[in-house]
């Protein structure tokens, strides 16, 4: 009981806390303009004095509430009963706990604002109006007592609805229930051939990427853009999930190798500045192969360093990159600051690509070849090497892996593919300059790595639908584009520490897909 | 009998501190052999000599007959040296049949280019290079744990499969670190008889640091003591037992006087 107390009452205290934050940095006013957006109910008449925008604060407001309550009358680890009384009384004292401190921030601002103090001039998002609305327009007592009840309220409620729904003996008996649904489908001797047979597996890849490839056809030109850029970002996320993710190591300089690819791609295909004008076929293996020789090059020397010593090296040589490709020294060369322009496209037997959707299918088959290679490196002699080394590098060594050549190899593979990255992506644009290529670029593709899970080919994929993708969903919203952005990337983290899909270890010592004839020998090990 | 490792003379400075002084030993092809010492004494820096990531100062260290000064890591191994470590140091994130993988990396040979293509030969490979692994799983008797994660596995698990992994570079001489560390007395007499089946079976040479004297003495057929860096006594355990400098390194000057031999065993 005691327990459920101190655990009821630091879920308040962080409740209370965030919900403070939320109303100083203006987001209780922002939501509801957000809400209003949402159920279309901005111009709707005033209700008991109330306005929509008020209403639809109320109602976010008491979503964290229930939250809060939710939290609040959570099990402690290791018990196993769930009886109602503390997680009742636990919900109610985060709810109370809640309303409390959010009760005295509103009894505070109501009375700072009514004695005039300009707190806008040291929180810039509570002005007089965002404080009249957080006190619904009443006074500051009134405003307190309503936030003390409102809380009080939903934490109740939330104990009450997640001992009740969340928690509760029927839910136990639905898992249970549809857990033997799916364990008797899957004991079916049809079923349990169609697993067996890895030609299923093909067939549904198949189906997947036949689905996949309808896309660009009902896509309009914005969104085959998008989806270009996403699969861009797929191609670099693969490649440098094999040297952040697999060989652990850290390259916060990987920009620089997309630059490459980009620059051999406009110098040899554009008019100016260097007339060559050659085919983009003959362009883009040769873009790769430089990509890669960079990459030996550059790790020759600096993969002897380890951990954040190689992030500072990386982060400067990506720097060096965009600086050379600004510089006055090379604009002769490479067109300096102004970048190069008419970049060659892809051509079939002689016929230019016309459409976006063309190029969008030239993205896809470099993304699956580049999935097929990551795939088939991963699962060999080489990538459990790069793991090891990532684990722990002395005891790699020790196991006879030559940590330099290894080191090597990622790198360079890793550079390859953002080579073909780069390449792709400054045929599709016809134009590349130094600003397609600042620091920004080598961050995002690191976050595309780990928000979508180091080391894992399906992450990797999701991480750059996520923030490659996400931010032109988000578009709708408009100002709260880019804060709604970065509030999902906390959840996410949050959620999903490990990535939004975690890298899983294939089953090798007892075969996939004939588990069902269990092992003997498993049986008493256990 | 064929000496399997040599080393003659060997000495390693980190500044002025000698950590291993001139230490001379040769070490019988299948045996047991243990190298004791008060903490500090420079025994796992000598391993660290024997296995490439330290360079020695002065000495030889010869591996049936062949010089391994200078040698990197990776060549020690492949030439037939693998070791264990004191704090166990598995690929944590990595399958407990994956770690054993890892250990046979210098006994495959497929390169990314034919990992990429799936040759017939690296794909055949692969699949002896697994079945050699659940072997070796079987061997040190982690049956069923294959699959799980090697940082999920028990203590005792985990020591077993640290040995496994070394033995999945085929070794002819294996270095353990204090194999019994953290364990209790049961599991220890198990690791004693487990020590015993790798030579026995499998016809390795076994170098062994080890403080738990139960094991030392239980086991070893030759013992050498280090101190401050130098030999300063070897033979059967037996000769070592009775030896008052052997004792005084323990014990500390006076000791090994003022005590009657038998009753002073170092423990």
């Amino acid at each position: 009981m005691k327990k459920q107390l101190r655990m009821a009452l630091s879920a308040g205290v962080t409740f209370g806390i965030v919900t403070i934050f939320l109303f100083l940095i203006g987001f209780t006013g922002i939501s509801g303009d957000l809400l209003a957006d949402l159920f279309g109910n901005k111009n709707a008449a005033p209700f008991l004095g109330l306005t929509p925008q008020m209403i639809n604060m109320i109602i976010f407001l008491a979503l964290i509430g229930l939250w809060a309550g939710s939290y609040g009358s959570r099990k402690s680890k290791g018990q196993t009963d769930d009886p109602w009384a503390p997680a009742l009384i636990g919900g109610l004292t985060a709810g109370l706990v809640h309303g409390i401190l959010v009760g005295l921030l509103a009894l505070l601002v109501g009375i700072l604002n009514l004695n005039q103090v300009p707190i806008n001039m040291y929180l810039a998002a509570v002005l007089p109006a965002a404080v009249k609305m957080f006190l619904l327009g009443g006074s500051p007592v009134q405003g307190a007592i309503f936030h003390l009840i409102l809380f009080t309220l939903t934490g109740f409620l939330g104990g009450l609805l997640s001992r009740g729904i969340g928690r509760g003996s029927w839910r136990v008996r639905a898992v249970a229930n549809w857990k033997n649904a799916w364990d008797r489908y899957n004991q079916k001797p049809f079923i349990k051939k169609m697993r067996g047979n890895p030609a299923t597996r093909y067939v549904i890849y198949g189906v997947l990427v036949l689905l996949v490839f309808m896309v660009p056809l009902v896509a309009g030109q914005y969104w085959n853009y998008t989806i270009g850029t996403v699969c861009i970002y797929v191609l670099l996320g693969l490649g440098l999930n094999i040297v952040v993710g697999l060989a652990g190591l850290l390259d916060l300089g990987y920009v620089a190798f997309f630059a490459i690819g980009a620059y051999t791609m406009a110098l040899l295909t554009a008019p100016a500045p260097q007339h060559l004008m050659w085919s983009f076929w003959i362009a883009l293996p040769i873009g790769v192969v430089l990509a890669a020789l960079t990459g030996l090059l550059l790790g020759a020397p600096v993969l002897r360093l380890r951990g954040d010593y190689l992030a500072i090296v990386t982060l400067g040589f990506g720097e060096i990159i965009r600086l050379l490709s600004t510089s006055d020294a090379m604009t002769s060369f490479s067109g300096g600051p102004k970048g190069v322009p008419s970049i060659a496209g892809p051509t079939i037997f002689g016929e230019p690509f016309n459409s976006g959707a063309d190029f969008v299918y030239l993205i896809f088959l470099a993304a699956i070849l580049i999935i097929f290679v990551t795939n088939r490196l991963q699962n060999s002699r080489v990538g459990r090497a790069w793991e090891a080394m990532r684990e722990d590098e002395t005891v790699s060594r020790a196991m006879g892996i030559n940590t330099l050549t290894q080191k090597l190899l990622a790198f360079a593979i890793g550079a390859a593919f953002a080579g073909l990255g780069g390449a792709l992506f400054a045929s599709r644009n016809q134009f590349t300059g130094p600003e397609d290529f600042t620091f920004m670029v080598s961050v995002n593709v690191v976050a595309v790595v780990i928000v979508g899970g180091m080391g894992s080919i399906p992450g990797v994929i999701a991480g750059a639908l996520v923030l490659k993708g996400l931010p032109e969903v988000l578009r709708e919203l408009q100002d709260y584009r880019v804060m709604v952005f970065g509030a999902l990337l906390v959840v996410m983290m949050l959620w999903r520490p490990a990535g939004i899909i975690s890298s899983s270890r294939r089953k090798l010592e007892v075969e996939k897909d004939t588990g069902a004839t269990e092992s003997p020998k498993e049986g008493s090990e256990k | 009998m064929t000496i399997a490792l040599e080393t003659r003379s060997l000495t390693k400075q980190f500044g002025g501190l000698t950590a291993v002084d001139s230490v001379d030993l040769a070490i019988q092809e299948n045996s047991i052999f243990s190298v004791i010492g008060p903490n500090g004494a420079g025994k796992t820096t000598f391993y660290n000599c024997i296995t490439g990531f330290y360079e020695p100062e002065a000495g030889d260290i010869l591996f049936y007959g062949e010089s391994l000064v200078g040698l990197s890591p990776d060549q020690v191994t492949y030439r037939g040296i693998s070791r264990t470590y004191q704090n166990i140091r598995l690929f944590a994130n990595m399958s407990a049949i994956e770690n054993i993988l890892v250990g046979e990396h210098s006994r495959i040979r497929g390169s990314w280019l034919e990992a990429i293509l799936h040759t017939p030969r690296v794909v055949k490979e692969e699949q002896q290079a697994v079945e050699k692994a659940r072997e070796l799983l079987n061997f040190v008797g982690l049956v069923g744990l294959g699959d799980q994660l090697a940082r999920n596995l028990p203590y005792g698990a985990q020591r077993r499969l640290e040995i496994a992994r070394a033995l999945g570079s085929q070794p002819r001489l294996l270095l353990l670190d204090e194999p019994t560390a953290g364990m209790n007395p049961h599991e220890t007499t198990d690791m004693m008889h487990f020590i015993r089946r790798l030579r026995d079976e499998l016809s390795i040479t076994i170098l062994l640091i080890e403080h738990d004297m139960r094991v030392v003495m239980g086991i070893s057929e030759r013992i050498a003591v280090l101190d401050y860096g130098a030999k300063i006594a070897e033979g059967t355990p037996s000769e070592i037992q009775g030896n008052p400098r052997v004792i005084e390194a323990y014990l500390g000057s006076g000791a090994a006087s003022g005590l009657d031999n038998t009753a002073a065993q170092p423990a």
